[in-house]
């Protein structure tokens, strides 16, 4: 697993992109900080898709409290947040 | 092979007794002597101990029930993943009904050559349930086709082909059809709500609270959970010919994750303040994603909610959970029109009520 932040950011992405695909939607243009529940490319349930993927990929899981647009909003602080929780 | 633990017979006079605790939960493993559950009378309390070691398949009754004698109350299994039985048998043939049969029960007990004096009734009139039941138990086979049972009526497919078993959510879903067809009598009302009213409510909360997910959704479950709770007759069941309200409302939220449709369910939701409950609500739908839902979060709902807003469809006629009389159905047309909509059992509502509690409903709780 390659926990360099510009990887994860383009796992995220790409999981995104796939999300958005099965409902018909072209999300290949989301960069690293856009606000992914603010693009509309994927609604609350692609988001509970993303979180579980996410929690799976890294191997870890994401306390309730965390699911802010703070911690886990865009790409980029994602991949930050991921980073924290590895101790990285 | 499957092992059934009755529910007991506590005095000679009662035919039924109450299920006041329930310490069987589907998965779990049991020792002999383990107590499963513990029924009431107004004489007595008795333990229901595990006959067998083995694993919980599947629970007949939630806490508070009123059970009959005889009937099934837990099956056990020599695995984890082994099928319980589809129908049980009555253990006890003492609680032969003496109660009137419905017509569809007459016409049953004809196509088995039964007399309604032998089938054991689960509720106040002896049911088509009761006597299906009881001729399973028996291995009974029809001895005429039955008319009002759609699956009897077709003869199997001719055209060649394989047969595939369903998945255990595919058996749930079938289970919740047929209790639908066969005992329900369902109702469908829509009316038009105010979308952008709730979703800029959903906004503010949600810019409040620096979420991460819409609580729109959830919101909206929980304003139905409040309304069902200051009118108990839509929280609520027919046993017989007696309205079963639900000592508390537990708000069955379907959830689909991947091909996978859960009925996700807030125990007590009622107990909780909204974002109490639009936090529980968000973490089992994380966890139905991630197909991580424990047995026990998926029974014993009292009401149901369902969206297919992602899929922006102009309806969706739901159905009805098991021993529920009133499923909300959400969804919002491509134009962007919001539709509020329920399937509900009309033994237990009519029209007026439904149509009073999605008015209600169609607009966000004043603050």
């Amino acid at each position: 697993m390659n926990l360099d932040t510009a990887a994860i950011v383009a796992a995220i992405q790409a999981q995104v992109i796939a999300l958005a695909d099965q409902m018909g939607i072209d999300a290949s243009d989301l960069g690293a900080d856009d606000l992914i529940p603010a693009t509309g490319y994927i609604d609350s349930a692609g988001l509970l898709e993303l979180i579980a993927w996410f929690e799976k990929t890294y191997a870890f899981k994401v306390p309730a409290d965390d699911l802010t647009i703070d911690h886990l909003g865009t790409p980029a602080s994602m991949a930050a947040y991921v980073r924290r929780a590895k101790g990285l | 092979m499957a092992t059934a633990v009755y529910v007991p017979r506590v005095n000679n006079n009662d035919d039924e007794v109450k299920l006041i605790e329930l310490k069987a939960a589907v998965g779990q493993a049991v020792a002999v002597g383990d107590v499963l559950g513990v029924v009431e009378t107004d004489k007595a309390m008795v333990d229901i101990e595990s006959p067998a070691a083995g694993f919980v398949l599947a629970v007949r009754g939630a806490e508070g029930d009123t059970v009959t004698v005889g009937t099934v109350l837990v099956w056990l299994g020599a695995t984890a993943d082994e099928a319980a039985p589809a129908e049980e048998a009555a253990a006890d043939t003492d609680t032969a009904a003496t109660a009137a049969p419905t017509a569809k029960a007459l016409a049953l007990l004809a196509q088995y050559g039964l007399k309604a004096e032998h089938v054991p009734a689960s509720g106040a009139r002896l049911s088509a349930e009761d006597v299906r039941r009881h001729a399973a138990a028996k291995g009974l086979k029809p001895k005429t086709a039955a008319p009002a049972t759609p699956a009897s009526a077709y003869p199997p497919p001719q055209e060649p082909g394989k047969a595939v078993a369903l998945q255990s959510h595919e058996r749930g879903m079938l289970h919740t059809v047929s209790w639908q067809r066969d005992v329900a009598v369902p109702g469908y009302i829509e009316v038009s709500y105010d979308h952008p009213a709730w979703e800029a409510h959903a906004n503010a909360v949600s810019q409040q609270h620096k979420l991460l997910l819409s609580p729109l959704l959830p919101l909206m479950a929980h304003r139905l959970v409040e309304l069902a709770a200051k009118q108990p007759r839509y929280n609520a069941t027919l046993v017989g010919e007696q309205r079963h309200e639900y000592a508390q409302v537990n708000l069955g939220f379907t959830v689909q994750a991947g091909e996978v449709l859960y009925l996700a369910v807030v125990r007590d939701a009622a107990a909780m303040a909204p974002m109490a409950f639009v936090h529980h609500l968000v973490d089992l739908q994380r966890r139905a994603a991630a197909h991580e839902l424990l047995p026990t979060e998926l029974q014993g709902a009292t009401i149901g909610f369902s969206s297919m807003s992602r899929w922006k469809v102009e309806r969706h006629v739901p159905i009805l959970a098991p021993n529920t009389a009133l499923m909300v159905a959400h969804t919002v047309a491509p134009d962007g029109s919001g539709v509020l909509a329920a399937t509900y059992d009309h033994r237990v509502l009519h029209g007026g009520d439904v149509a009073t509690l999605l008015r209600k409903l169609s607009q966000p709780p004043k603050d």
